[in-house]
């Protein structure tokens, strides 16, 4: 039983698996995260100038770059920690409630959480949500089934835990 | 194949609503992250978590099902998502080895 080959415009390449890593800072209890593309997490804590930084979470997940077949340009993701589904989020947030009428046109929503440093999240360009967005709506089959990825504008970041997006905490103590 | 058919054929159990699509594959994995990057649509994702992010990743790479295997149930919260996501989730009490050997069987190759 096999699928027949589709010609789509963008594909994942460059599939990186690794970890990703929430740290705080011991005395200014700043967090950042990052992905690790390492064997096993690194979950030592160091010095950084002035600053101690202590690993707090580690999640496995993968990065990825992706490749337009139409000029072979590779635009990487290296900000992208993870995709939230608005299922996900509690359902008085404004981004359940605009992911529920989404849901009404068969729009699946999803946003793209990125890393995050003592300044706030990484930015994620336009243009690269478009891309994303179209990767991603190429390998649907199901008639009228769309998905909808957005950059955080709802500053989702600061009101959700690692553990709502769709990367993999927890997995070493699954049973 | 559709699921509804596979599904009475495997002796799965239903844990949703069934929205009847055809079985293009399977995918066997545990961890969203790898579904999310090598699942196809229309596969059958064959996994042991439970969690809401199991359906999260399904409903973004169009998985037509979901079999959950060792007998673990959903969560009423995580069935209600799957609904309305208009995926279909099975159980079995059969690991994943045994689940994929009776796929096999069934002629999902």
């Amino acid at each position: 039983m096999k699928t027949e080959p589709m010609t789509r415009r963008y594909e994942m390449v460059n599939v990186r698996p690794g970890y990703l890593m929430i740290e705080q800072e011991n005395h200014t209890f700043a967090r950042r995260s990052y992905f690790a593309a390492e064997r096993t997490p690194p979950l030592e804590e160091y010095r950084e100038g002035t600053q101690f930084w202590k690993p707090q979470e580690a999640a496995q997940t993968f990065q990825f770059d992706v490749r337009d077949t139409q000029n072979g340009k590779v635009m990487p993701f290296g900000e992208l920690v993870g995709l939230l589904y608005y299922g996900c989020c509690g359902r008085d947030s404004t981004i359940y409630q605009i992911g529920d009428l989404a849901h009404d046109q068969r729009i699946s929503l999803y946003v793209a959480i990125t890393t995050e440093d003592e300044k706030g999240s990484a930015p994620l360009p336009l243009e690269k949500v478009r891309v994303l967005n179209a990767l991603f709506n190429e390998r649907l089959t199901s008639p009228g089934k769309k998905v909808l990825i957005l950059p955080d504008l709802f500053g989702l970041r600061r009101e959700i835990t690692y553990q709502q997006i769709a990367i993999d905490f927890g997995l070493t103590s699954m049973e | 194949m559709k699921i509804q058919e596979l599904a009475e054929r495997l002796e799965l159990k239903v844990a949703t609503k069934v929205f009847d699509r055809d079985v293009k594959g399977v995918y066997i994995s545990d961890m969203v992250s790898d579904v999310i990057a090598n699942a196809k649509a229309g596969d059958l994702l064959v996994t042991a978590q439970a969690h809401a992010n199991v359906i999260a990743a399904a409903n973004l790479v169009d998985t037509c099902a979901i079999v959950i295997t060792q007998g673990k149930a959903l969560a009423d919260d995580v069935v209600r998502m799957a609904e309305k996501a208009e995926i279909t989730v099975f159980t079995t009490p059969l690991n994943r080895w045994q689940m994929a050997t009776k796929l096999y069987e069934a002629g999902i190759r």
